[in-house]
């Protein structure tokens, strides 16, 4: 589906990025953990065209999409819910779900019906629909950025850091709608995410960069049992 | 001294405070349009516009100068024809200019809108020549309303400040490149990511902006006639109208324009009226030291 080949990406002469490839398939949750500062949002960013990467290429369903303005990136079909939400603070929860499919040509009943969906996963935005989003709790403003980036029907989402910032219990939740996302509507996910022991359990396939390098890549199950994973970023 | 003297007295300065009224309502609208214009471009693309004197005296000399005296067209033809023009001008001041310099320091932009402002000055000098121009009959003479009689111009202001107004308001608020506006202001990453190609919007939003400019400049023909300084002081006080409203809000413009035009002209009443012109800096320098955010303003939600 997605195909990163050996990019690297600067901030004017800092190299964030050395070399990353990245790989994402049909129906796949895959997670990138690492701690701050490793590179994780950058990887991101070089997707959607935030920042281009210098060397190296991205390849979405066996085109290349390495130069292309991020507005573009998205009519392709991938959604990014960036770090730290980003809803629109001074439009109301419902103008926020209805900019989510800006990219799409949505009649009117299809966009109503769109919203509805979204409704029914989070009953929460329901109740705030008039609301503006700079008002919402934390919680609700990152249910309303999973919302919002769910209503274009990308191809493939990626979550940076879902859970930053969430009481305990609402993390779970949050996780269990990712899981959910991605076995109902069969959407590939891929889960940034400081939390990493959650971070494996969900996903299947992982990542784990340090200092803008894969340091480490395989199946969720197996980086859970590995010494190096365990005493990094389980905590021992 | 008889009751009917008195009485017609009263009514006098009544119709004299009506009219007042009517012309600081039509000022207010055109200093209120000018912080609406500008305040459309800094929430669009961060900067300051400090050409915009020289954009809305550009309009009134493509429209005076070009249309109607040069290729003869009747008055509404050249309207929609200076409007167009401004346009085709604003797309291509929007991409070599506003767009790629939004990425620089606050003083390269700054002098870049200013030298902008300059150069259309000169270009206006060179080509139009240093005579002011007037167009005969246009929007001059007066009006009756009642017993009240006002000026055709202020009516005429009036009338299409509320037109602009409510049209901006529905493509604001209703339309799909109007919302995508309101996100751009709010936060270009987070646009960009909804699949708005935010150049765009910001080229569309400069073009909105510059197409009220020279609307601006039409109708303050008949008040300054066509000449280079014809915006010097209307877009200096819609500069002030944008800060007492509150800075970056578009209701606020218009707020702070009206709260300016009527102060300003009642003032006129009791001052003489070449104190005009102070009032609306003295009311702003208060503003600031006493409400800096402005008469709507309010911390921005971030
Ligand atoms: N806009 C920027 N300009 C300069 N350097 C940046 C910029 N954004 C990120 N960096 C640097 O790039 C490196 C990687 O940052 P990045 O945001 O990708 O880390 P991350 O893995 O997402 O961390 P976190 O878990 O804290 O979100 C860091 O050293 C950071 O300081
Ligand atoms: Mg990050």
């Amino acid at each position: 589906m997605l195909k990163v080949n050996n990019i690297s990406t600067y901030y004017g002469k800092v190299q964030a990025l050395h070399n990353v490839s990245f790989e994402i398939k049909d129906e796949e949750i895959v997670s990138i953990i690492g701690a701050n500062g490793a590179g994780k949002s950058t990887l991101m960013r070089s997707i959607m065209g935030l920042v281009q990467p210098k060397e190296g290429e991205i390849v979405f369903k066996d085109e290349e999409i390495t130069n292309l303005k991020t507005n573009k990136i998205v009519e392709r079909g991938i959604v990014y819910v960036p770090e730290g939400r980003e809803v629109f603070p001074a439009l109301s929860v419902e103008d926020n779900l209805e900019m989510g499919a800006f990219s799409k040509k949505y009649s009117q009943r299809i966009l109503s019906n769109k919203i509805e969906e979204m409704y029914d996963i989070f009953p929460r935005l329901k109740e705030r629909k008039k609301q503006l989003a700079g008002t919402l709790s934390g919680g609700e403003q990152q249910m309303l950025a999973i919302a919002r980036g769910l209503m274009s029907s990308p191809e493939l989402i990626m979550f940076d850091e879902p859970s930053l910032g969430l009481a305990p219990v609402i993390v779970d939740d949050m996780f269990e709608v990712i899981v959910s996302i991605n076995r109902q509507q069969h959407i590939p996910i891929v889960l940034v995410e400081q939390n990493a022991f959650e971070a494996l359990r969900i996903s299947s396939r992982c990542y784990v960069l340090e200092n803008g390098e894969v340091r480490m890549h395989g199946l969720s199950d197996e980086l859970m049992k590995s010494p190096e994973v365990k005493s990094a970023y389980l905590g021992g | 001294m008889s009751i009917v003297r008195v009485t017609k007295e009263v009514v006098f300065l009544y119709k004299i405070i009506l009219q007042l009224l009517v012309s600081g309502i039509a000022m207010g609208f055109v200093y209120g349009l000018v912080g609406i214009e500008y305040t459309l471009i800094w929430n669009s693309t961060g900067l300051l516009n400090f050409s915009h004197e020289r954009i809305i005296m550009l309009g009134a000399y493509i429209f005076a100068g070009s249309f109607v005296l040069q290729t003869g067209l009747s008055v509404l033809p050249a309207i929609v024809a200076t409007i167009i023009a401004i346009i085709f001008f604003a797309v291509f001041v929007a991409y070599t200019i506003f767009i790629p310099l939004r990425n620089m320091s606050a003083l390269c932009a700054i002098m870049s809108t200013v030298m902008l402002g300059n150069i259309i000055n000169e270009s206006v000098r060179l080509y139009y020549g240093p005579e002011a121009i007037t167009v005969k009959g246009f929007l001059t003479g007066m009006i009756r309303i009642g017993t009240l009689v006002v000026a055709r111009a202020y009516v005429v202001i009036i009338f299409v400040a509320l037109i602009i107004l409510a049209l901006l308001l529905l493509f604001m608020m209703k339309t799909k490149t109007g919302k995508a506006m309101r996100c751009v202001a709010q936060n270009k990453n987070a646009s960009s990511l909804m699949g708005i190609d935010v150049q765009k919007n910001m080229m569309i939003t400069i073009a909105i902006s510059f197409s009220i400019c020279s609307i601006i400049g039409l109708l303050v023909i008949p008040l300054y006639s066509v000449k280079q300084s014809m915006a010097s002081m209307i877009s200096l006080k819609g500069f002030a109208a944008g800060v007492i409203g509150g800075f970056g809000s578009l209701p606020g413009a218009i707020v702070g324009g009206l709260f300016i035009g009527i102060i300003e002209n009642i003032a006129g009443m009791i001052f003489p009226s070449t104190f005009k012109d102070v009032v609306a800096f003295v009311c702003l320098i208060l503003m600031l030291l006493l409400r800096p955010s402005g008469i709507l303003g309010k911390k921005r939600i971030s």
